[in-house]
Protein backbone atom coordinates (compact mmCIF):
# COMPACT_ATOMS: atom_id res chain seq x y z
CA UNK A 1 0.00 0.00 0.00
CA UNK A 2 2.15 3.00 -1.11
CA UNK A 3 0.87 6.45 0.35
CA UNK A 4 1.29 9.85 -0.81
CA UNK A 5 1.53 12.77 1.60
CA UNK A 6 0.61 16.78 1.58
CA UNK A 7 2.20 18.67 4.56
CA UNK A 8 -0.06 22.10 4.68
CA UNK A 9 1.02 24.80 7.82
CA UNK A 10 -1.80 25.49 9.71
CA UNK A 11 -3.62 28.85 8.09
CA UNK A 12 -7.08 28.33 6.87
CA UNK A 13 -5.63 29.70 3.35
CA UNK A 14 -3.95 26.43 2.93
CA UNK A 15 -7.38 24.42 3.20
CA UNK A 16 -7.98 24.98 -0.42
CA UNK A 17 -4.59 23.62 -1.41
CA UNK A 18 -5.59 20.96 0.49
CA UNK A 19 -8.52 20.16 -1.76
CA UNK A 20 -7.29 20.64 -4.34
CA UNK A 21 -4.48 18.06 -3.92
CA UNK A 22 -6.93 15.57 -2.20
CA UNK A 23 -9.28 15.98 -5.44
CA UNK A 24 -6.81 14.59 -7.57
CA UNK A 25 -5.41 11.76 -5.57
CA UNK A 26 -9.12 10.40 -4.55
CA UNK A 27 -9.76 10.68 -8.40
CA UNK A 28 -6.61 8.64 -9.32
CA UNK A 29 -7.53 6.14 -6.80
CA UNK A 30 -11.17 6.36 -8.89
CA UNK A 31 -13.55 7.33 -6.22
CA UNK A 32 -16.62 8.89 -8.11
CA UNK A 33 -16.79 12.51 -6.82
CA UNK A 34 -19.85 12.37 -4.40
CA UNK A 35 -17.23 10.29 -2.16
CA UNK A 36 -14.23 12.81 -3.26
CA UNK A 37 -16.97 15.32 -2.25
CA UNK A 38 -17.52 13.93 1.72
CA UNK A 39 -14.20 13.23 2.23
CA UNK A 40 -12.71 16.70 1.17
CA UNK A 41 -15.42 17.99 3.83
CA UNK A 42 -14.38 15.26 6.37
CA UNK A 43 -10.38 15.72 5.12
CA UNK A 44 -11.10 20.00 5.54
CA UNK A 45 -13.32 19.39 8.77
CA UNK A 46 -10.13 17.65 10.41
CA UNK A 47 -7.87 20.45 9.13
CA UNK A 48 -9.41 22.69 10.30
CA UNK A 49 -9.73 21.70 13.75
CA UNK A 50 -5.77 20.85 13.77
CA UNK A 51 -5.37 24.71 13.02
CA UNK A 52 -8.10 25.96 15.38
CA UNK A 53 -7.81 23.61 18.45
CA UNK A 54 -4.39 21.59 18.15
CA UNK A 55 -2.60 25.01 17.65
CA UNK A 56 -5.11 27.39 18.81
CA UNK A 57 -5.18 29.33 15.57
CA UNK A 58 -0.91 29.85 15.42
CA UNK A 59 -0.31 29.90 11.77
CA UNK A 60 2.84 28.00 10.54
CA UNK A 61 2.81 24.69 12.08
CA UNK A 62 2.48 21.28 9.80
CA UNK A 63 -0.13 19.55 9.37
CA UNK A 64 0.12 15.99 7.70
CA UNK A 65 -2.12 14.05 5.18
CA UNK A 66 -1.70 10.77 3.57
CA UNK A 67 -3.97 8.86 1.36
CA UNK A 68 -3.17 5.03 0.49
CA UNK A 69 -5.29 3.04 -1.66
CA UNK A 70 -6.39 -0.64 -0.24
CA UNK A 71 -8.32 -3.05 -1.64
CA UNK A 72 -11.82 -1.97 -0.46
CA UNK A 73 -11.40 1.51 -0.85
CA UNK A 74 -9.17 4.01 0.52
CA UNK A 75 -7.49 5.09 3.88
CA UNK A 76 -7.02 8.88 4.60
CA UNK A 77 -4.75 10.07 7.85
CA UNK A 78 -4.91 13.53 9.14
CA UNK A 79 -2.03 14.14 11.75
CA UNK A 80 -0.59 17.58 13.60
CA UNK A 81 1.79 18.02 16.40
CA UNK A 82 -0.52 20.04 18.53
CA UNK A 83 -2.33 19.80 21.85
CA UNK A 84 -3.96 16.06 21.49
CA UNK A 85 -7.62 16.16 20.90
CA UNK A 86 -9.55 15.24 24.34
CA UNK A 87 -12.27 12.68 23.59
CA UNK A 88 -13.50 13.46 27.49
CA UNK A 89 -14.09 16.94 25.99
CA UNK A 90 -16.25 16.16 23.20
CA UNK A 91 -19.95 15.79 23.18
CA UNK A 92 -21.68 15.34 19.87
CA UNK A 93 -23.85 18.35 18.97
CA UNK A 94 -27.37 18.80 19.86
CA UNK A 95 -29.13 18.58 16.11
CA UNK A 96 -32.31 19.94 17.35
CA UNK A 97 -30.30 23.38 18.19
CA UNK A 98 -29.20 26.04 15.71
CA UNK A 99 -25.47 25.35 16.21
CA UNK A 100 -22.94 27.61 14.87
CA UNK A 101 -19.97 25.88 16.47
CA UNK A 102 -18.98 21.91 17.12
CA UNK A 103 -20.20 20.26 13.95
CA UNK A 104 -17.06 19.60 12.70
CA UNK A 105 -16.07 16.33 14.06
CA UNK A 106 -19.48 14.96 13.27
CA UNK A 107 -19.62 15.65 10.04
CA UNK A 108 -16.34 14.29 9.52
CA UNK A 109 -17.14 11.23 11.46
CA UNK A 110 -20.47 10.77 9.60
CA UNK A 111 -19.03 11.19 6.08
CA UNK A 112 -16.16 8.30 6.45
CA UNK A 113 -17.01 4.44 6.54
CA UNK A 114 -14.31 3.84 9.32
CA UNK A 115 -13.44 6.88 11.63
CA UNK A 116 -10.90 6.57 14.51
CA UNK A 117 -7.92 8.72 15.87
CA UNK A 118 -4.50 7.81 17.96
CA UNK A 119 -3.11 9.46 20.67
CA UNK A 120 -0.40 6.98 21.65
CA UNK A 121 2.09 9.59 20.62
CA UNK A 122 4.23 11.80 21.84
CA UNK A 123 2.38 15.20 20.48
CA UNK A 124 -1.16 16.04 18.04
CA UNK A 125 -3.36 13.61 17.05
CA UNK A 126 -3.23 11.31 13.96
CA UNK A 127 -7.06 10.74 13.01
CA UNK A 128 -7.68 7.97 10.39
CA UNK A 129 -10.77 8.09 7.95
CA UNK A 130 -11.85 4.73 5.33
CA UNK A 131 -14.30 5.26 2.42
CA UNK A 132 -15.30 2.24 0.87
CA UNK A 133 -15.11 2.03 -3.27
CA UNK A 134 -18.79 2.23 -3.65
CA UNK A 135 -20.07 -1.33 -4.26
CA UNK A 136 -17.58 -2.78 -2.09
CA UNK A 137 -19.14 -3.00 1.04
CA UNK A 138 -22.70 -3.52 0.71
CA UNK A 139 -23.24 -2.73 4.51
CA UNK A 140 -22.93 0.84 4.22
CA UNK A 141 -23.53 3.67 1.62
CA UNK A 142 -21.39 6.50 0.22
CA UNK B 1 -14.70 34.64 -1.58
CA UNK B 2 -16.49 37.25 -4.46
CA UNK B 3 -20.30 37.88 -2.52
CA UNK B 4 -22.87 40.01 -4.85
CA UNK B 5 -24.77 41.76 -3.24
CA UNK B 6 -28.18 43.01 -5.33
CA UNK B 7 -31.75 44.52 -3.87
CA UNK B 8 -35.07 43.42 -5.40
CA UNK B 9 -37.80 45.09 -3.71
CA UNK B 10 -37.87 44.32 -0.18
CA UNK B 11 -35.52 41.05 -0.40
CA UNK B 12 -31.63 41.18 -0.61
CA UNK B 13 -30.36 38.44 -2.74
CA UNK B 14 -26.51 37.70 -1.84
CA UNK B 15 -24.81 35.62 -4.32
CA UNK B 16 -21.47 33.98 -3.00
CA UNK B 17 -19.15 32.03 -5.23
CA UNK B 18 -16.40 29.97 -4.07
CA UNK B 19 -16.08 27.73 -0.94
CA UNK B 20 -17.60 28.43 2.44
CA UNK B 21 -14.97 27.30 4.46
CA UNK B 22 -12.68 28.79 7.86
CA UNK B 23 -11.08 30.96 4.98
CA UNK B 24 -14.15 32.78 4.35
CA UNK B 25 -16.76 32.43 6.88
CA UNK B 26 -16.05 35.58 8.53
CA UNK B 27 -15.78 37.49 5.43
CA UNK B 28 -19.46 35.83 4.55
CA UNK B 29 -20.58 36.55 8.45
CA UNK B 30 -19.43 39.84 8.26
CA UNK B 31 -21.18 40.65 5.15
CA UNK B 32 -24.67 39.40 6.42
CA UNK B 33 -24.30 41.00 9.47
CA UNK B 34 -23.93 44.94 7.58
CA UNK B 35 -26.62 44.02 5.77
CA UNK B 36 -28.69 43.13 8.58
CA UNK B 37 -27.48 46.07 11.05
CA UNK B 38 -28.63 48.41 7.86
CA UNK B 39 -32.29 47.27 7.97
CA UNK B 40 -31.68 44.77 4.77
CA UNK B 41 -33.07 41.83 6.91
CA UNK B 42 -35.07 40.30 4.79
CA UNK B 43 -32.32 38.12 2.60
CA UNK B 44 -31.77 35.36 0.10
CA UNK B 45 -28.97 32.97 -0.59
CA UNK B 46 -28.18 31.52 -3.72
CA UNK B 47 -25.79 29.05 -3.61
CA UNK B 48 -25.97 27.74 -6.69
CA UNK B 49 -21.98 28.91 -7.28
CA UNK B 50 -20.84 27.26 -4.17
CA UNK B 51 -19.56 23.80 -4.33
CA UNK B 52 -17.96 23.50 -0.73
CA UNK B 53 -19.61 23.93 2.72
CA UNK B 54 -18.32 23.10 5.76
CA UNK B 55 -19.14 23.87 9.71
CA UNK B 56 -17.70 26.76 9.63
CA UNK B 57 -19.58 27.88 6.55
CA UNK B 58 -22.38 26.60 8.31
CA UNK B 59 -22.04 28.31 11.57
CA UNK B 60 -22.00 31.70 9.53
CA UNK B 61 -24.86 30.79 8.02
CA UNK B 62 -26.90 30.03 11.22
CA UNK B 63 -25.54 33.41 12.75
CA UNK B 64 -26.75 35.19 10.36
CA UNK B 65 -29.60 33.76 9.99
CA UNK B 66 -30.16 34.01 13.87
CA UNK B 67 -29.53 37.90 13.60
CA UNK B 68 -31.90 38.11 10.41
CA UNK B 69 -34.98 36.73 12.71
CA UNK B 70 -33.89 38.87 15.42
CA UNK B 71 -34.30 41.60 13.30
CA UNK B 72 -37.71 40.81 12.04
CA UNK B 73 -36.59 39.04 8.84
CA UNK B 74 -34.92 35.83 7.57
CA UNK B 75 -31.90 34.23 5.74
CA UNK B 76 -33.37 31.76 3.52
CA UNK B 77 -31.30 29.60 0.77
CA UNK B 78 -32.14 28.10 -2.60
CA UNK B 79 -30.40 26.74 -5.61
CA UNK B 80 -27.98 24.16 -3.68
CA UNK B 81 -25.57 21.66 -5.38
CA UNK B 82 -26.30 18.15 -4.61
CA UNK B 83 -23.07 17.32 -1.95
CA UNK B 84 -24.20 20.87 -0.27
CA UNK B 85 -27.47 19.67 -0.02
CA UNK B 86 -26.53 16.80 1.80
CA UNK B 87 -24.26 18.60 4.42
CA UNK B 88 -27.46 20.52 5.24
CA UNK B 89 -29.21 17.26 5.38
CA UNK B 90 -26.90 15.86 7.70
CA UNK B 91 -26.73 18.47 10.22
CA UNK B 92 -30.53 18.91 10.23
CA UNK B 93 -30.01 22.80 9.02
CA UNK B 94 -32.29 21.72 6.28
CA UNK B 95 -35.32 21.63 8.66
CA UNK B 96 -34.84 24.56 10.41
CA UNK B 97 -33.74 27.25 7.74
CA UNK B 98 -35.75 28.11 5.28
CA UNK B 99 -34.49 26.42 1.78
CA UNK B 100 -36.17 26.78 -1.52
CA UNK B 101 -35.15 24.59 -4.89
CA UNK B 102 -34.81 28.18 -7.29
CA UNK B 103 -34.05 31.72 -6.69
CA UNK B 104 -37.67 32.70 -8.20
CA UNK B 105 -38.92 30.47 -5.48
CA UNK B 106 -37.02 32.03 -2.61
CA UNK B 107 -37.88 35.62 -3.28
CA UNK B 108 -41.36 35.18 -3.89
CA UNK B 109 -41.69 33.30 -0.63
CA UNK B 110 -41.23 36.57 1.21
Amino acid sequence: MTADTLVITSESAELARLRSWLGEQLSVRGLDSHARSALQVAVGELATNAIKHAYGGRAGHPIHVSVASREDGVVIHVEDFGKPFDPALYHEPNLDELNEHGLGLYIAQRLADEFSFDLARERGTRWTLVKYQTGTNPERSA
Amino acid sequence: MDIEVTQTGAVTLVVPKGDLDMATADQMKRTLSDLIEKGQSKLVMDLTRVAYVDSSGLGALVAAMKQARAAGGNLKLCSLQEDVRSIFEMTRLIKVMAVHSDRQEAVASW
